[in-house]
């Protein structure tokens, strides 16, 4: 059964299965959807996922939308070395996490990248043109952070939160990589791919938070992750600056 | 050494006590009052994890002094960790699905059931309790997310308006799961699973939360699901383990609900 990969670029949601393949060693068909050109909210798009959220897999005649869960699914449906640790506590640690960067880190730190990279790359468009696509957006909620981006309408008080829940939560992962070598325990796992895609350019967005100083274990470990192969051939597929951002993870 | 730091079987307090009864395991409950803030008072062990109260309310297994916490996680735990039958699907898809399933459910109906809930049940009960010893409680809880839970409670914050659109909220993830049974019984695969444990203890509230949107008229395949879970031995196992007339009348403020609106 074939695989092909609806995805944007190695960042957030979409590098996670991206980054899983890459280490299952499975080859994929890759369809690359540009976020900026609202590529998911596409007639020819929501035929394949009618929520038009990125990534989508489909497997044979299995289609699969929710990045974490996707990323379980690859680790169990396919051969290759395993992405979750044998021990069942390792393996509720690793989901814990995962978790933890999906439902807290994520949504704060990406609120604060729409603010500063996705709102201006778009908002020079005619308003007519960004209202028409907000109305083709299937989702109530993401038509809300689109016009909040679009818009320029994050009040400084979210924006003050976000800021604030991302360094807790960075100090949170510090402490934790001062416990345990990876996400899960003492091996790589599906964990640190989820966290490796939320957190490659830290070190660059949030460089008061995320440094050598302040933070060596998360610094320590994102550099471990960059360094696997899986990774440079991951990230070797992006095509924008906003990928190019991993470089800051050379030693 | 196995044991459950819980309460009344409700909402997130009943998942692992049906897990653990579909395992047969043999366990040590540890009970304290949810509605009566017992759990910010008793010594319940605690770890970086479950310090962060990422459901901000729920159980808490410890199993041979590892602390597991966060509910979906928890059952999974239970699944893999215990000898007996797995809970979760033996197909890569189903349990695809049961996952899926457990992330969006957490997010949507965990961040409204409990809110009906508490105005209901929780907010009046709060009410007949010496009020400054609340306010003294609930201004100790950590972390903030956790805390503001709780103070949505008594800041004036459940107007009516709130309350209808945190209803209104229910009526994607309500249409979803209907939908979902027209396939068969369950929610992930030929078998109840994890899924339909997740999934159990909040829709089974909904027909006296949300009469209008959850009844036999106009959601007959939930309300035919219903009764399927409820007769399962495991479930009445769980309810067993009640200590008033009512846990299906007690809750606490649940997730968090996305900030992105």
């Amino acid at each position: 059964m074939s695989v092909t990969l609806y995805h944007w670029e190695p960042n957030a949601n979409s590098g996670k299965p991206m980054l899983t393949l890459a280490e299952k060693g499975v080859a994929y068909e890759s369809q690359y959807l540009d976020l900026l050109q609202f590529d998911q909210h596409k007639p020819a798009y929501l035929a394949i996922n009618p929520d038009g959220t990125i990534p989508a897999m489909v497997h044979g005649s299995r289609v699969l939308t929710e990045s974490t869960p996707m990323m379980e699914y690859i680790d169990d449906a396919f051969p290759g070395p395993p992405l979750k640790p044998g021990d069942p506590r390792a393996r509720w640690r690793m989901r814990w996490w995962m978790r933890f960067f999906d439902a807290y880190f994520a949504p704060s730190l990406s609120m604060i990248g729409w603010q500063i990279f996705i709102g201006p790359a778009v908002r020079q468009r005619p308003p007519e043109e960004l209202r028409a696509a907000i109305d083709r957006i299937p989702l109530e909620s993401r038509r809300i952070a689109w016009r909040k981006a679009m818009f320029n309408e994050f009040s400084q008080e979210e924006l003050a939160e976000s800021k604030r829940r991302v360094q807790f939560a960075t100090l949170a992962l510090e402490r934790h990589l001062g416990r345990f070598q990876w996400i899960a325990g003492d091996t790589f796992s599906l964990g640190d791919i989820n966290g490796f895609n939320l957190g490659y350019a830290l070190p660059l967005s949030q460089p008061d938070n995320c440094n050598d100083a302040k933070t060596p274990h998360i610094m320590e470990w994102l550099r471990r992750i960059y360094e696997r192969p899986a990774a440079r051939e991951t990230w070797s597929k992006g095509r924008t600056a906003m990928a190019a951002r991993i470089k800051i993870l050379e030693r | 050494m196995l044991e459950l730091y819980t309460s009344e079987p409700n909402t997130f307090f009943f998942k692992p006590l049906i897990a653990l009864a579909e395992k047969r395991a043999t366990f040590t409950p540890r009970y304290f009052d949810a509605a009566g803030l017992e759990q910010f008072a008793v010594g319940i062990p605690g770890d970086l994890e479950s310090s962060l109260q990422l459901e901000r309310e729920g159980p808490v297994l410890v199993h041979d002094g590892t602390v597991i916490c966060s509910s979906f996680f928890m059952l999974e735990y239970i699944s893999e960790a215990l000898p007996g039958p797995s809970l979760i699907p033996p197909d890569a898809y189903d349990a695809y699905r049961a996952r899926a399933w457990g992330q969006y459910l957490g997010a949507s109906l965990g961040s409204s059931v409990p809110v009906l809930g508490a105005a209901k049940y929780l907010r009046p009960h709060l009410d007949k309790l010496d009020s400054a010893w609340v306010n003294q409680r609930i201004a100790a809880i950590e972390p903030v997310e956790r805390r503001s839970g709780w103070l949505a409670l008594r800041n004036g914050s459940y107007t009516a308006a709130y309350l209808q659109a945190v209803n209104d909220r229910l009526a994607a993830p309500v249409a979803r799961v209907e939908k979902a049974l027209r396939e068969g019984p369950w929610l992930a695969g030929p078998a109840f699973s994890v899924a339909d444990i997740d999934a159990y203890p909040m829709l089974c509230v909904l027909p006296d939360l949300a009469a209008a949107m959850v009844n036999r008229d106009a959601t007959p395949r939930i309300a035919d699901y219903l009764e399927r879970v409820a007769a399962r031995e495991s479930v009445r196992e769980a309810l067993r383990t009640a200590r008033t007339d009512h846990p299906e009348r007690q809750f606490v403020p649940g997730v968090e609900s996305s900030r992105w609106g």
